[in-house]
């Protein structure tokens, strides 16, 4: 009995030793690879590191590079207006839902989120089309951060608000109707009573539509070109402008991770605290 | 400080009619209490007081002034919820402040009367705790203070002491009549616990069935009650019934002969426990079911045909099972209903 939890135990440690292995040995690979010269890439490969050896030229390179900044820059614009606009959207939407009565209220929820069955490859020609198109004057969605984050918002959206509408539901409403009582409009009652008592599930929410636009790839690479090109996109294209210099791609590679890793750290208790919401209430 | 006034008040929820038009005029500075069983409709009428429900048809008045269409927040109502409803991510200071900082009253000025608030109703040592912290009767007091704190027309509470136990009940009630009285503010209360209508109410409501019943004092509605319903509601133990028949100005059932009474026909005797005196003389007879000593009196169920009904007796009363018994009621105490239609017959 004993020596059988004993061996349970060993096996659960020793397969999330290896699953932690599996995932996290190729972060550590790119490390290496940025800190080491370019010389030295080319020698004898190891897992370990060489201190001696270690440089931070890569980095300094990088973040010296006016086109990475630039791209990093657009990135964290994009991903928090994001984060934020949906954020404050779901909440109104999920809010309206929970506390109105709408005429077809679950066909309409529904709709929402069949909005995201689709593969999102399947709009990339369309959208394409829209935002090059549509034109104000010379203006248009293309290559704009502006462009990035509503269409984002389109994808961000339907999650989001499923997501929240579970969080208000759970909060009581006569906390709602104790407000008007006192005296509160709607847009008190949702700025002192529904964001506060929400704002774990706020924060789930804003964590995950973060890193959703920080990561995107696909519609990053077609609906941009130059100038609200994100870190995620101009990673590879970076490369090659400056030649294939594989301790420098590792650096940006390790540098675009940085930000979303921090941003995960920060939020968890938050994202616990979401996740078990619904036991809490009241 | 506001006088209501309910003209022909009603609800439905589409065909559903939850409330039947209702009149009502509560009076300012009056404490009435909303009585009546479960899903009867008395939260319904204290939320359309309050504006969180729509009101069907009928016009709400406060002071003469129509309020039916207003928005809560405009009819400076305040309202104790059966759970209390407090803010859980405040303060208990915060809690009670909020109506005066939703209406921009300075931090200075709020805190002021957030103590004097607070001091009404002994929450002073608590002012810094979370709602979650607090036990069932002090959040039942950080209700009251956020009702309290800024001088509402009408107070509308909604079986505020349900969520208490027992002793904590009786001890919250009279603090409520005493805040009331002393305030002198109309006070609208809903439960469906007699007792504390009986104690509380200038005046009681008593509702079934979205109908109103009766309206009148606790006294009128005790001695006097209108129908079956509100005879068998108030009282406890409920009003004794005899089904029988009224003839020639008799009354005649089960246990009971030569009885005068106004009307004819199937007619229903009732009669109160405390008012029956035994003696071997009494024109009511039946035999002892059971004895049901309580401490300070000894209650006696009698078979009386197919009904049971009370005797209020002394404490030491003691008579053996399946012995009849004689008794007798006072003048003016019995009171005879028509069976049909639960209507008193005077
Ligand atoms: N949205 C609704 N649709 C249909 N009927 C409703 C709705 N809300 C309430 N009712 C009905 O209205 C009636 C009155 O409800 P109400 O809450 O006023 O009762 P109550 O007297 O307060 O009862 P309790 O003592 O249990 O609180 C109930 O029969 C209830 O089923
Ligand atoms: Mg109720």
């Amino acid at each position: 009995m004993n020596r059988g939890i004993l061996y349970s135990r060993l096996l659960t440690f020793l397969f999330w030793i290896a699953m932690s292995a599996l995932t996290l040995l190729p972060v550590w690979w790119m490390f290496l690879v940025s800190v080491r010269t370019r010389a030295d890439l080319f020698g004898k490969p190891s897992f370990l590191l060489d201190v001696q050896a270690m440089t931070w030229e890569n980095y300094a390179a990088v973040l010296s590079n006016p086109t990475f900044q630039k791209y990093m820059t657009n990135s964290l614009i994009v991903a928090t207006s994001n984060a934020v606009l949906v954020s404050v959207l779901a909440l109104l939407a999920a809010y309206a839902m929970s506390r109105f009565a709408l005429v077809g209220k679950d066909n309409l929820f529904f709709w929402v989120l069949t909005n995201r069955m689709a593969p999102p490859a399947v709009f990339l020609l369309p959208l394409f089309l829209m935002f090059t198109g549509l034109r104000l004057g010379d203006w248009s969605l293309f290559d704009t951060r502006i462009g990035l984050i509503l269409l984002y918002c389109v994808f961000n959206l339907p999650f989001a608000f499923w997501l929240l509408q579970g969080i208000v539901d759970a909060i009581p409403k006569e906390l709602d109707e104790a407000a008007y009582v006192d005296g509160a409009s709607t847009f008190t009652v949702l700025t002192t009573v529904i964001f506060p008592l929400a704002r774990p599930g706020l924060a789930v929410t804003g964590i995950l539509t973060w890193v959703f636009a920080w990561n995107e790839y696909l519609f990053a690479s077609t609906l941009t070109s130059v100038e609200a090109r994100t870190i995620t996109t101009g990673l590879a294209e970076f490369v090659t402008v400056t030649g294939t210099n594989w301790g420098q791609l590792a650096a940006v590679a390790m540098l675009t991770l940085a930000p979303a890793a921090l941003v995960l750290a920060l939020v968890q208790r938050h994202i616990v605290a979401g996740l078990t919401f619904g036991a809490v209430k009241g | 400080m506001s006088r209501v006034t309910l003209e022909a008040v009603g609800k439905s929820y589409g065909a559903v009619t939850v409330l039947k038009p209702l009149d009502l005029d509560i009076a300012d500075g009056e404490f009435l209490v909303l009585l009546g069983p479960s899903g009867c409709g008395k939260s319904t009428t204290m939320r359309m007081i309050a504006g969180l429900e729509a009101i069907t048809t009928g016009t709400l008045r406060f002071d003469g002034r129509d309020v039916t269409a207003l928005h809560p927040r405009d009819r400076n109502v305040a309202m104790v919820f059966q759970n209390y409803a407090l803010y859980p991510h405040m303060t208990v200071a915060d809690n009670i402040g909020y109506p005066l900082k939703v209406a921009r009253v300075g931090r200075a000025e709020r805190l002021a009367q957030i103590e004097a608030a607070a001091k009404k109703v002994d929450l002073t040592p608590y002012l810094a705790r979370y709602p979650r912290d607090l036990s069932g009767g002090q959040r039942q007091r950080v209700a009251l203070a956020r009702a309290l704190v800024r001088s509402p027309g009408v107070f509308l509470l909604d079986e505020p002491l349900s969520n208490l136990d027992a002793k904590l009940r009786v001890a919250m009630r009279a603090e409520i009549k005493h805040l009331q009285r002393s305030l002198g503010v109309t006070m609208i209360y809903v439960t469906h616990d007699q007792i504390e209508a009986m104690t509380l109410a200038d005046r009681v409501v008593l509702l079934n069935d979205g109908v109103i019943q009766q309206v009148g004092t606790p006294d009128e509605i005790y001695d006097n009650p209108g129908n079956l319903f509100v005879a068998g509601f108030i009282g406890s133990p409920p009003m004794n019934f005899v089904e029988g028949l009224g003839a020639g100005g008799r009354f005649a059932g089960p246990g009971v002969t030569d009885l005068p009474c106004p009307g004819t026909g199937k007619l229903t005797l009732g009669f109160r426990a405390e008012d029956t005196a035994i003696a071997d003389t009494g024109r009511f007879s039946g035999t002892v079911y059971e004895v049901e000593p309580t401490g300070e009196a000894t209650y006696v169920v009698l078979q009386m045909g197919p009904h049971r009904v009370n005797l209020r007796c002394d404490k030491k009363f003691r008579p053996d099972l399946g012995t009849t018994l004689r008794f007798d009621l006072g003048a003016g105490q019995a009171l005879f209903f028509d069976t049909a239609t639960g209507q008193r017959v005077r």
